[in-house]
């Protein structure tokens, strides 16, 4: 991943992570495809990001078409610009196999699209950035905040919208952050 | 170029003269809706004050976006006779400062919890529209502070408290206050204009502080308080501290009821309201003796002072006026008025 | 280590392996030596405050630091753990009031004393010192089942002065600078359970509302109503009232003045006490 620089000069030095930057994590996650990554090989790009889990039969159907309404909404020259970031808050059922196949069936599969899985303690931690409560409530359900976040390309959290999501208000801060950031 | 002059300030005149004659005293009449309202304007910072104090009225202005600053206390204060007691507050004071706007103002409520405090807390304001009353949106554990907004879409006179569990143990404390939201146009002009609050205080001996008094479990169940009080303190309202008027001026008092528990029956002896805003709401009646405010509800009165005296304000559960300190004084000063009221006794030969 | 909450899950289905947390900021990670004896919690089955009237919620047996992590063992962690200095913290992991009564990076507050125990200090941050001596952050229901008891009984929630006692301590000011472990153990020989600061929990964020009508007891506007569980002969949920209060009003990057935290760790061993 190139960082998106405003310089040629920064190229060559890129500036340190602003300190609230969520790429500070340094925890590990799988995508659909099975690839390792780190949070921070996301950098560049302004991300809309939401916790989901796939077996979810209440909440999480809508947050999907919020994020689809989103993604259809988003202007042509600014998509190239924009990440639209799905976390499982179910690791151990959310193997990248099975969000392979969720985003198959979602038809999600376009490079635009990152599906992320990784352990118990790194998705705390992760919910705990975006101040999103969660609680597994049985063996195959958990109950959570339904919240989706914009991070500009340096990671750093420009907005949340929690509950009954305004997906024109989000659409609009994605390209307020993709303009800022040019 | 003259002419022009004076068509302008003709003009202008006539416009002032229309908007002149558009000062009315009719609440709510607008064929805008109050969610509708438009709040223009750079935000500024509300005028707070502390009881009995009101801010200055609204008048008829526009509505505004206004921000309201209001910060969580725990601490020691007087309750009675020298006694201390641990008040949660609002701004210092119990009752909470009072807050003055008009309906289509748009607030922005910022409330920080200060970091001397122990407990978290929030905000409930009943002129909200909206989840929880704000309170939700404003738990702010200590040194921490939230904010929120809304827009004030119903003019009346509210009671703001905090709803942190557990919330009969917070209101107990003290943890009360009116937000008044004037109608447009504003309410009709009056000369005086108080701020009273009623609250039931339930108290223990400190295991922990010798002669301290705090929130006392039991009896707050129980409905069974030590102290019923206007604005947090005994004797707030008397001796030095009496409100005034003088003889021909119009009052008018914005009275609140935190509660936890109790009803008040509110009268002032030697006075009749000419006019009661029944509930702190819209409608009007008159000629009222005494008038009801619910645990968590206000009123407002008005009455014109005819005759010079002291007017004792009480809630005329006349065991917590006497007993408890529910008991405050209207001290009216001026020409006497033998037409309306004469003391003279006969003497007999 | 694995900060598992639950029984041992099939490590085939995860797909990342499990890093220690306190790994993620330097990779050479010191341990530092720490004495604090730990009590046995057989655990069992709790009735716990949020949930349904019939529903009880089992507490494997585990490990609990005797009392709250302090001043002076914080002060070890951020000497051996730089990262976790308030002038190098990452401002993702901590306000910025995070140990900012601290007069340098390596020195306490003038005055503090060393036995009392931490506060200032985020979520994040009680998680790294945790796993940087092998232990973890309790669970809010490992917590909770401790909380129950008194000095002689486990569960002592329906004794009147028992939460009597509880709100009498929370309503007091300035305890956190008070020195840990001198006030009397309760029944499991754990000390300072609400005589000193409020504590954070490994899932402090799990309360909330669930659209789930299995969970309908989660609702968390109770929380801010004065109904719920309020009636006379509930009065020890006024104590936890609070304490959940605040808990949901935290979020992981706080930092506040009387919120700390203790250790938890899980055990294989089932002792019959």
């Amino acid at each position: 991943m190139f960082l998106l620089t405003s310089c040629e000069d920064k190229q060559k030095h890129p500036e340190p992570l602003p300190s609230d930057s969520i790429f500070n994590l340094s925890s590990q996650w799988k995508n659909q495809y099975g690839d390792s990554l780190y949070l921070k090989d996301l950098q560049g790009k302004t991300l809309v990001v939401v916790m989901i889990y796939t077996s979810c039969k209440t909440a999480c159907p809508i947050l999907v078409s919020k994020m689809k309404s989103i993604e259809s909404k988003i202007a042509k020259k600014d998509k190239r610009d924009v990440s639209l970031v799905l976390v499982s808050i179910d690791p151990e059922t959310d193997t990248p196999a099975r969000l392979h196949e969720f985003a198959k069936t979602n038809q999600m599969s376009d490079p635009q699209w990152v599906f992320l899985t990784s352990n118990e303690s790194s998705t705390q931690e992760f919910a705990n950035v975006l101040s999103m409560k969660y609680k597994k409530i049985s063996p195959i359900d958990f109950s959570h905040s339904n919240i989706i976040s914009v991070f500009s390309p340096d990671g750093q959290l420009v907005s949340q919208e929690e509950g009954a999501i305004d997906v024109d208000k989000v659409v609009l801060t994605l390209h307020e952050t993709v303009q800022k950031s040019k | 170029m003259r002419v022009k002059y004076l068509v302008l300030c003709a003009s202008l005149s006539i416009a002032l003269a229309i908007t002149g004659c558009k000062t009315n005293t009719e609440q709510g009449k607008s064929s805008v809706s109050p969610v509708d309202m438009v709040a223009s304007g750079e935000p500024e910072v509300a005028e707070l004050t502390g009881a009995p104090k009101v801010p200055a009225p609204v008048g008829n202005r526009q509505p505004k976006k206004l921000i309201v600053n209001l910060v969580t206390t725990e601490t020691e204060g007087i309750i009675a006779d020298s006694i201390p007691y641990t008040f949660w507050t609002f701004n210092h004071t119990v009752p909470g400062s009072f807050i003055r706007i008009r309906v289509g103002d748009e607030v922005t409520l910022n409330l920080k919890n200060e970091a001397s405090s122990v407990l978290p807390h929030n905000i409930d304001l009943h002129a909200v529209t909206g989840p929880g009353g704000g309170a939700a949106a404003t738990s702010s554990v200590p040194g921490k502070e939230t904010s929120f907004s809304f827009k004030a879409i119903n003019p009346g006179l509210y009671v703001y408290h905090c709803a942190a569990p557990p919330v009969p143990m917070h209101i107990g404390n003290g943890m009360y206050g009116l937000i008044l939201v004037e109608p447009e146009g504003g309410l009709p002009k009056v000369d005086r204009e108080y701020y009273i609050m009623q609250g039931d205080f339930y108290t223990k001996a400190s295991n922990i502080k010798k002669g301290l008094l705090e929130f006392d479990n039991d009896k707050a169940v129980a409905e069974k308080p030590d102290y019923v009080l206007f604005n947090g303190k005994k004797g707030s309202l008397l001796g030095a501290n009496m409100i005034e008027a003088k003889v021909g001026e119009t009052v008018r008092l914005f009275v609140g009821n935190g509660g936890p528990n109790l009803t008040s029956s509110f009268h002032v002896i030697g006075e009749i309201f000419d006019n009661v805003y029944l509930e702190g709401g819209s409608t009007i009646s008159h000629n009222i003796q005494t008038t009801v405010v619910p645990a968590g509800g206000a009123v407002i009165v008005e009455f014109k002072c005819e005759v010079p005296g002291e007017y004792v304000l009480v809630d005329h559960a006349l065991s917590r006026a006497f007993n408890k300190g529910a008991i405050g004084k209207l001290k009216v000063t001026g020409e006497a008025n033998p037409k309306v009221f004469n003391a003279k006794t006969l003497s007999k030969h | 280590m694995s900060i598992g909450l639950m029984s041992c899950s099939n490590q085939e289905n995860n797909p990342v392996e499990e890093k220690s947390f306190a790994d993620h900021f330097s990779g050479t990670v010191q341990n530092t030596r720490v004495n604090t004896a730990m009590a046995y919690i057989p655990g069992g089955e709790y009735k716990p405050f949020y949930g349904s009237d019939t529903s009880l919620v089992k507490v494997e047996p585990f490990l609990l630091d005797e009392r709250p992590v302090t001043n002076g063992e914080y002060l070890d962690f951020v000497k051996s753990n730089p990262a976790w200095q308030k002038s190098n913290v990452k401002r993702i992991f901590a306000d910025t009031a995070y140990l900012h009564n601290w007069s340098s990076d390596t020195t306490l507050p003038e005055g503090a004393n060393a036995d009392a125990p931490i506060c200032n200090i985020s979520w994040f941050a009680a998680k790294a010192y945790a796993e940087s001596i092998g232990k973890r952050l309790p669970t809010l229901d490992e917590w909770e089942f401790v909380a129950m008891a008194d000095a002689t009984s486990p569960n002592a929630r329906s004794k009147s002065e028992y939460s009597d006692r509880i709100i009498d301590l929370y309503l007091q000011k300035n305890r956190q600078f008070n020195p840990v472990k001198h006030s009397p153990p309760n029944y499991w020989g754990v000390y300072n359970m609400f005589d000193l600061i409020w504590e954070w929990t490994d899932d402090f964020n799990s309360i909330l509302t669930t659209g789930d009508s299995r969970s309908g007891q989660y609702e968390d506007k109770s929380l801010f109503c004065a109904g719920g569980a309020t009636s006379a002969t509930d009065i020890l949920n006024y104590a936890a009232f609070m304490r959940f209060a605040l808990r949901t009003s935290l979020k992981a990057d706080f930092t506040v003045a009387n919120l700390g935290f203790r250790c938890a760790r899980d055990t294989v061993v089932h002792l019959n006490k």
